[in-house]
C-alpha cells in the first residue's frame, strides 16, 4: 500500500459504478472518449473503482453504441454509487474533474 | 413536440427568488433558520448545484432503482440465505438497520428544512430531490428487514431504536441532532451533505457491500448501493454552499462546520462500519480491512475533494489517523463486555487465525488489545463465563455519547480530557470532542449521558435491571449474547491441548 500522504496527493477522478452490463459499458466508453488515458479499475466484486489522472469524461452516445441500445444520461445514476473527484451533469456527458493539480 | 433539453430551461425555472412585500426578507429567511453568516440573497444566487436532475428525470430513474431493489428482494427471499446465515453477519444487520433506518427519516426532515430555508434557489431544488430520496432510504429499511422481525425480535430494532433511551441510541441520536436537526439550512449543507454523506456513508453504503456480496447477501448489498446512487447525487449539494462561503470570506466558519461534523460522525462510523468489517464478517468473508476502506474512501477520495473545493484537512487529522488504528478495537471490546446492553448478538470473534489477521492488518494489535482478550479468553477457557461481564460502570464522554476508552497494553492511551463548566465536571474521550463542546458550550451543556442519569434519579433506582429496561432491553427485545456462544475460543482450547 502507498504510503498515506501520498494518496492525498493523487489526481484520481472517475466513476464509482455497480458491477454490470452498464459499468462494461461505461468501461468502454471512458477509453473511447478519453484518447491516450489510461484507466485502473478495482474490481471490489459489488463495486467498481475506475480511476485516471485529473479529469475523464463520458458521453451518451458512445454509451448508446457501447449498449447498443438508446439511453439517457440519467440513468447512469442507477448503477453510479459514487465518484472520485468532482462531477459535471449535462445531457450528453458526464465529467469528472479536479480543479486543482497536485 | 419533442422535449426541450434540460440545459435549455434549467436556469431559468431554478430562479425561484422573489422580492417578498408583505415580511420583511429575515422573516421569509430567519438567520437562525436560513443564513446566520450574513451573506446577502445575491451571493446565494450564484449556488450551481454540479449533480443536475430535472423532476421527470428523476421520477423515471427512481423508479428504474426501486423496480430493482425489490425485485431482487422479491426473486432472493426464497434462497433461505437468512435460514443459516452467520450470527456475526446477523449483528451486522441487526446493527445497521437499528442505527440507519430512521436515522434516514431524520435526514429527511433536515433535507426538507434545507428545502424551505435555503436562501440559494439550486439548493432548494437539490434538497427537494434529497428529501425524497430519504424517503425512500427509510421505506426500503424498514421493508427489508421486516420480513425477519418474525424469527428474530432483535430485527424489531430497525423502528424501535430511534425510539428508544438505549445507549447506543443516545450517541447517535446526539450527534446527528447536532449536525442535521438543529443547525441552519448553510450549516446542514455542510455537516450534513458535505462532511457526512460525501465523506463516511460511502463506508458503510458501498464498501461493507463488498463484504455483504462476498458472504452471499446480494439483497442488502445491491439495496444499500441503490441508497448510496441517491446519496452521491444529493450530497453534492454542500459544494456550492462551502465554495459561495469562502468566496465571501467565510472560510474559517466553513472550516469549523466540517472539522465539528466529521469527527461526529467518524466517532459513529467506526462503531457502525468499523466493527463489523473486522470482528462480525467471518474472516475468510472479509474483502479488506476496515483501515483498508477508510484509505480508499475517506484518505484518498474525501480528502482529495476537500482540497480542491478549498478547504483543509481538519486541524486534528494526526489525531483521526491514530483513531482509524484504535477506536474500533477499543469499542468492539467495551460493546461485547456489555453485550447485554445492545440489541445485537456481538461475536467476541478473536479466535487464534483471526488474531493473527488483525495483526497484520493493525500490527501491535496483540500487544495491545490482544492482552485484553487474553484475560477474557483465559476466564472462558477456566469456566468463569461470569467474569466476562463488568461490574463497573464506564465513562462516558459528554460528547459523543461513547465510553471513554482508547488502546491497552504498554502503549496504554486511554484517559479522560476534563472540563469544568459552570460548576459541572464534563468528561471527554479526546480533545476533539472536547473542543467541539467548547465551540458552544450552552449548545451541549445540559444533555445528560446515560450514566449521568443513574445518578441525576432519571433512572430510579439505578440498579442493572432498572437501566436495561431504560434501554429498551427486555422491552423491545432480550438483549445481545456473544454471537458464537463462545465457540471462537474453540481454537486456544485446542492449542492448550497440544
Amino acid at each position: 500500500m502507498a504510503g498515506k500522504r501520498d494518496d492525498e496527493r493523487k489526481n484520481s477522478v472517475g466513476p464509482v459504478l455497480r458491477a454490470g452490463e452498464m459499468a462494461d459499458a461505461v468501461m468502454q466508453a471512458l477509453e473511447e472518449d478519453n484518447p491516450g488515458k489510461e484507466f485502473v479499475v478495482q474490481d471490489h466484486v459489488a463495486y467498481l473503482r475506475i480511476e485516471t489522472e485529473g479529469e475523464c469524461i463520458v458521453r451518451r452516445e458512445t454509451i448508446e453504441r457501447a449498449l447498443g441500445r438508446p439511453f439517457k444520461m440519467p440513468e447512469l445514476e442507477v448503477n453510479l454509487t459514487s465518484f472520485s473527484g468532482r462531477i459535471e451533469t449535462t445531457e450528453d456527458h458526464m465529467r469528472f474533474y479536479l480543479e486543482k493539480r497536485l | 413536440m419533442a422535449l426541450l433539453d434540460r440545459s435549455e430551461w434549467y436556469g431559468l425555472a431554478r430562479e425561484t427568488n422573489w422580492t417578498p412585500r408583505y415580511v420583511a426578507e429575515n422573516e421569509l429567511f430567519p438567520a437562525d433558520l436560513s443564513d446566520p453568516y450574513g451573506l446577502p440573497m445575491k451571493a446565494w444566487e450564484a449556488f450551481d448545484e454540479p449533480y443536475k436532475v430535472s423532476y421527470r428525470e428523476y421520477v423515471k430513474v427512481q423508479r428504474e432503482k426501486d423496480a430493482n431493489a425489490y425485485s431482487v428482494k422479491a426473486a432472493l427471499s426464497r434462497s433461505k440465505f437468512y435460514d443459516s446465515a452467520d450470527e456475526g453477519y446477523l449483528s451486522l444487520l441487526k446493527l445497521h438497520y437499528g442505527a440507519v433506518s430512521l436515522t434516514e427519516y431524520q435526514a429527511c426532515q433536515a433535507q426538507g428544512r434545507m428545502s424551505r430555508f435555503s436562501k440559494a434557489p439550486g439548493m432548494r431544488n437539490t434538497s427537494t430531490f434529497g428529501m425524497m430520496d430519504e424517503m425512500r432510504h427509510t421505506q426500503l429499511q424498514l421493508f427489508f428487514p421486516h420480513e425477519l422481525v418474525t424469527r428474530d425480535r432483535q430485527f424489531d430494532w430497525a423502528h424501535e431504536a430511534t425510539h428508544t433511551k438505549n445507549w447506543a441510541v443516545l450517541g447517535g441520536r446526539h450527534c446527528m441532532d447536532d449536525i442535521m436537526m438543529t443547525r441552519d439550512a448553510i450549516t446542514t449543507s455542510i455537516m450534513l451533505s458535505f462532511a457526512f454523506e460525501t465523506g463516511l456513508t460511502n463506508l458503510q453504503m458501498v464498501g461493507l457491500a463488498a463484504d455483504s456480496e462476498a458472504i452471499g447477501d446480494f439483497t442488502f448489498s445491491n439495496m444499500i448501493t441503490s441508497i448510496q446512487s441517491d446519496e452521491a447525487r444529493h450530497a453534492q449539494l454542500g459544494t456550492p454552499s462551502i465554495e459561495i462561503l469562502i468566496k465571501n470570506g467565510k472560510k474559517a466558519e466553513a472550516q469549523k462546520a466540517l472539522d465539528i461534523s466529521f469527527w461526529r460522525v467518524w466517532r459513529l462510523f467506526a462503531i457502525l462500519t468499523g466493527i463489523p468489517m473486522d470482528y462480525y464478517i467471518p474472516l475468510e468473508k472479509r474483502h479488506m480491512s476496515f483501515k483498508e476502506f477508510m484509505h480508499e474512501w475517506v484518505i484518498k477520495q474525501f480528502v482529495r475533494q476537500l482540497n480542491d473545493i478549498g478547504l483543509e484537512k481538519p486541524w486534528y487529522w494526526d489525531m483521526f489517523l491514530d483513531d482509524i488504528e484504535n477506536h474500533h478495537h477499543c469499542q468492539q471490546g467495551g460493546i461485547w463486555s456489555w453485550r447485554p446492553t445492545v440489541w445485537w448478538n456481538p461475536p467476541g470473534a478473536v479466535g487464534p487465525k483471526e488474531r493473527e489477521w488483525l495483526e497484520k492488518k493493525y500490527p501491535g494489535w496483540n500487544d495491545s488489545y490482544g492482552r485484553y482478550w487474553d484475560v477474557i479468553i483465559g476466564n472462558l477457557l477456566d469456566g468463569h463465563e461470569e467474569k466476562t461481564h463488568p461490574n463497573c460502570i464506564p465513562v462516558i464522554c459528554n460528547m459523543c455519547q461513547i465510553p471513554v476508552s482508547n488502546r491497552p497494553g504498554p502503549k496504554w492511551k486511554a484517559r479522560v480530557y476534563q472540563l469544568d463548566y459552570k460548576e459541572k465536571r464534563y468528561n471527554f474521550c479526546t480533545p476533539v470532542c472536547k473542543w467541539i463542546f467548547e465551540q458552544e458550550p450552552e449548545r451541549y451543556k445540559d444533555f445528560e449521558t446515560i450514566v449521568d442519569r443513574m445518578y441525576s434519579g432519571v433512572i430510579d433506582p439505578p440498579t442493572l435491571p432498572n437501566v436495561l429496561t431504560y434501554m429498551g432491553i427486555g422491552v423491545v427485545s432480550n438483549g445481545g449474547r456473544d454471537g458464537y456462544d463462545y465457540s471462537w475460543i474453540n481454537g486456544y482450547r485446542k492449542q492448550a491441548a497440544e
